[in-house]
């Protein structure tokens, strides 16, 4: 039987694709202060992608850069998402990036405090439990 | 002009959208602690992708385990979102076998 290598590229091509979208576009919407440019560089890089999976033959890569160009072309719209998790206080902003420094004058709920950073204890926490841990108390 | 790259990343697109769902709602009733099983279950998916000779079936299966295995390392964080109120919570979980060898076992975070 003939070991069929497209599963194995798909796979690869959306866990990097995927990891690009969550890992990286964290990393850069925190570190950039004008979004624009991460946003246009990630719909150009998905554009040519998926012109280069429309002109390759090989179907393996073919599948490879149609599923790294949609995942970018998304990510292009991660960073305003993104923005709007710092807004809303779900991720941590950046003190020191100006953008950043903005929202967190404007927007009360926004923080530097990293709600995500624990581990799961199996109950919710209660409203003062989550104030407390807000202020650095537990 | 080769259309099948383009289709199956549109594809994958709503298998990724699609893991978004079942993590959300696979935590709030099983709880994250079925992560190894999930993880399993994804690469089980990209074996198997190995033995299909279609390749749109292969490639969808492919998609398909690296989604599952990118899930189970959401798990944990969608647990304590949770937790701290951004879902609705649910404490009664339908917890896996093993459940507390697994509790001792550090949840992938990426």
């Amino acid at each position: 039987m003939d070991i069929n290598l497209m599963g194995v590229s798909t796979a690869l091509a959306t866990f990097f694709g995927v990891w690009l979208g969550h890992v990286s576009v964290r990393k850069i919407e925190r570190e950039t202060v004008n979004l624009r440019i991460p946003t246009l560089a990630a719909l150009a890089l998905g554009i040519g992608f998926e012109t280069a999976s429309f002109l390759t033959s090989n179907l393996i890569l073919s599948a490879m850069c149609g599923i790294l160009g949609v995942t970018l072309l998304w990510d292009s719209f991660e960073f305003h998402r993104q923005q709007k998790r710092i807004k809303r206080g779900h991720a941590p902003a950046n003190l020191n990036n100006p953008r950043h420094a903005k929202i967190l004058a404007e927007y009360p709920v926004a923080t530097t405090f990293d709600w995500l950073n624990r581990s799961p204890r199996g109950s919710a926490y209660s409203s003062d439990e989550l104030v407390s841990m807000k202020d650095g108390k537990k | 002009m080769n259309s099948f790259g383009f289709w199956i990343g549109i594809a994958t697109l709503f298998i990724i959208g699609l893991g978004f769902i079942w993590v959300i709602r696979g935590e709030r009733y099983f709880g994250y602690l079925w992560w190894p099983y999930v993880i399993g279950a994804g690469i089980l998916s990209i074996l198997g992708s190995m033995f299909v000779s279609n390749h749109w079936a292969s490639g969808l299966l492919g998609a398909l385990g690296a989604s599952l295995i990118w899930g189970s390392t959401e798990l944990k964080e969608q647990a304590v979102r949770g937790e701290i109120g951004w879902y609705p919570f649910r404490g009664k979980k339908i917890l896996p076998l093993f459940s507390d060898v697994i509790r001792k076992w550090k949840a992938p975070s990426l």
